[in-house]
């Protein structure tokens, strides 16, 4: 801990506290979402950017979390050992157990193909799923209520709120105290060298399963808000989908610092809400961004902090200033540009439109940004080449300004 | 016996169908060491870009075409994006694979839409190739293994029996080695690559007229390729071939196999214990079908970690 993020952390938290008096009941449902996809980022990233094993079934143990808590609240309603307030914990026993054995088998082999293992236990689940419907609900899933529990009633979006930042908080908290242990150093020198450290002594496939096993048991605890939060649950949590996006948002929040996967998660899915009625492609925005963040900045999003400090510090703000300034210029116009097209292109490609362009002689206009753009006028493809072409010059500057004073 | 023989037939040819798409995975691997996660993107970019000509150039034309654009696309992929992370790493390639087939699948969406585009069989080879008690085989099947053998046997002598496959099996088997002695490394990776790129667009673009062409096409068969280089073992041709078979045949077969879990207890009279406990004991095998690949996989990673016939670990 710096002195810098001491008041940082303590202010962030605030924030969160506070948010239930400052957000309208929508965005509060939406900061629930975020909340879990942070701490279900933050598992995944113990796993894939610490232990340096790369997952693509996660979907597994966050699906298998979300039903045991479904089944849990349908089988105690609230009553007897497990109050509302403590069935996330049921999810994480349950993302544990399945961890400790699809990691068993997972961890026998590294790499490439440990990916594939993993994947392939998780399409494993998603084709089974259906098929047991006593277990799963078949198409239509099962549903649930939240009862009552320690004199709360846990039916406004507040509460429920308080009761996934209490849990994810406490998840986060844990999930850094496993990197200050010793077993979490050890995690880090699995990444680094596997070989050196079997020769050391240890016992490298029980570590590689201890992180699994761990990576999964938060997993599972935030499937199983998940479901608290939804009050139901549907085999659609196995899908590939869910899988790749915690990949995704992991990465683009830069998976080498510890609250990275987890801003870049929160910053994701607080932007797939805001968007969602904007666009339809929000998915492929979300797939460029992965592309070029593991292109240009292998660091994440979070790491372009860490290097704008460095800058600062090398050359001083009068160094630095301007090439910031140059890239963040760089970057808008060039998002400007990208969003402009791939809208266009949605637009044109859309059902509606063709059936429209069929009916009438010639193409009819596309309404876009509060404006009328006939599909085949000289302006409508000149606005997206300018602002990506000045975005490309100012990326040059940008690089040469870096270049020349480094 | 008929449906035996049928879904036998089915089995191969559609093992056949994933031993196109697997070949040029496994060779990219044995070379490179990195799994092309968009692999599966280049199967459906082929039979994306045969429906999108078709109606231009027809039936034959469009696929050769399809082929080499896939290929191209292919290049492409290795030349500007996959070389440029090398450096980094594997993971960090197989993490921008695995972008970029999330990217070609999300494009595909947003130009031909979210559901199944109607990319048929042409109405002349649309016919019955031979008739097996009342049932008709359709040519369409034959063809499709017939361009599946052909392509593994000219694989096989092109490997085996020319200069080129001969440097071409040097870059894979020592890189650094097959550079010393002079041979251009990278442009054989770039090749290769887009050679395999174009193989699965090939046979995308030929089974996509017969099974359904859409967006999540990539995915299902991407899985179930992975699969079969995991089970053939890592890098090797061979592995993938009889993998490839194997899973096929599996599969057709469970499809038709009525009885579940109960049904094989009731040999030693635990048959209504069983019905009892329900579930998974009850399943029948035919809808558990698309969950024994899987299983298969697992069972091979625990028995031979190396695969049928990978000797690369």
């Amino acid at each position: 801990m710096t002195r810098l993020s001491l008041p940082l952390l303590a202010g962030g938290l605030a924030l969160l506290a506070a948010l239930p008096n400052l957000l309208p009941a929508g965005l509060l449902i939406a900061s629930i979402q975020m909340l879990i996809a942070a701490l279900f980022a933050s598992a995944y990233s113990l796993l894939s950017g610490r232990a340096g094993m790369l997952s693509f079934g996660h979907a597994a143990y966050f699906g298998v979390g979300a039903f045991a808590t479904v089944h849990a609240m349908n089988a105690f309603s609230g009553t007897g050992l497990l109050p509302t307030p403590l069935m996330p914990l049921v999810g994480a026993a349950t993302g544990l157990i399945v961890g400790v054995v699809a990691g068993w088998f997972a961890t026998q082999r590294s790499g490439t193909t440990f990916a594939m293992i993993t994947l392939a236990i998780a399409e494993l689940l998603h084709a089974l799923a259906p098929q047991l419907k006593s277990l799963f609900g078949g198409e239509s899933g099962i549903s649930t209520m939240r009862a009552p529990a320690w004199g709360i009633n846990f039916g406004s979006t507040t509460q429920v709120y308080y009761l996934t930042l209490v849990w994810v908080l406490l998840s986060l908290a844990l999930l850094y105290f496993h990197s200050l242990t010793p077993a979490g150093r050890l995690t880090l020198a699995l990444r680094e060298n596997g070989h050196r450290l079997r020769l050391l002594g240890y016992n490298v496939h029980g570590l590689g399963v201890s992180a699994f096993a761990i990576s999964a048991m938060f997993s599972g605890l935030a499937g199983g808000l998940q479901a608290l939060s939804n009050e139901a649950a549907n085999y659609a949590v196995f899908e590939a989908g869910v899988s790749a996006s915690v990949v995704l948002n992991s990465y683009i929040g830069g998976v080498s610092s510890f609250l990275g996967p987890a801003l870049g998660a929160a910053l994701m899915t607080f932007f797939g809400y805001a968007v969602s009625d904007a666009t339809q492609s929000w998915l492929l925005y979300q797939g460029v961004l992965f592309v070029l963040v593991m292109m240009y900045v292998p660091a994440g999003v979070s790491g372009l902090t860490g290097s704008g400090a460095r800058l600062v510090k090398r050359g001083g703000w009068k160094l630095a200033l301007p090439i910031m300034l140059l890239s963040a210029g760089a970057a808008l116009l060039l998002s400007a540009g990208g969003v402009f097209v791939i809208e266009m292109l949605q637009r044109l490609c859309s059902q509606d439109y063709r059936a429209l362009a069929q009916a009438a002689a010639e193409l009819p206009n596309i309404a876009l940004f509060g404006r009328a753009w006939a599909p085949m006028a000289m302006i409508t493809w000149a606005v997206p080449i300018v602002l990506l072409t000045s975005g490309a010059l100012l990326t040059t500057a940008a690089r040469r300004r870096l270049g020349a004073k480094t | 016996m008929d449906t035996f023989v049928f879904s036998l037939l089915n089995g191969t040819v559609y093992g056949l169908l994933l031993f196109m798409v697997s070949a040029g995975l496994t060779l990219v691997f044995g070379m490179m060491g990195v799994l092309n996660f968009a692999h599966a993107s280049f199967y459906m970019l082929g039979a994306y870009f045969a429906y999108s000509l078709q109606g231009l150039l027809g039936f034959g034309p469009a696929v050769v075409t399809a082929t080499l654009l896939a290929g191209a696309v292919g290049v492409v992929v290795e030349r500007f994006f996959l070389r440029r992370v090398h450096h980094h790493g594997h993971a960090h390639e197989l993490l921008l694979t695995f972008g970029l087939s999330f990217i070609i699948a999300e494009a595909i969406k947003l130009f031909f839409g979210n559901f199944p585009v109607d990319y048929r069989i042409p109405p002349a080879l649309d016919f019955a190739a031979f008739t097996l008690g009342r049932q008709q085989y359709p040519a369409y099947r034959v063809l499709m293994a017939a361009v599946a053998l052909a392509m593994f046997g000219t694989l096989y002598l092109l490997l085996t029996r020319t200069r080129i496959g001969i440097i071409v099996r040097a870059a894979i088997h020592r890189p650094r080695m097959a550079q010393a002695l002079g041979h251009n490394v990278q442009l054989v990776f770039m090749g290769v690559f887009g050679v395999g790129a174009a193989l699965a667009g090939l046979a995308g673009a030929v089974a996509g007229a017969f099974y359904t062409t859409n967006p999540n096409m990539a995915l299902e068969v991407g899985v179930m390729v992975f699969v079969v280089v995991v089970v053939g073992g890592l890098g090797s041709l061979g592995g993938a071939m009889l993998a490839s078979l194997l899973i096929g045949i599996v599969t057709s077969l469970a499809v038709s196999v009525d009885s579940s879990l109960a049904d094989l207890l009731a040999l030693v009279g635990a048959q209504a214990w069983a019905q009892d406990i329900g579930g998974l004991m009850t399943l029948k095998v035919s809808s558990l079908a698309a969950t024994l690949p899987f299983l298969l996989m697992l069972l091979i990673l625990l028995v031979r970690p190396s695969g049928l016939m990978g000797e690369k670990t």
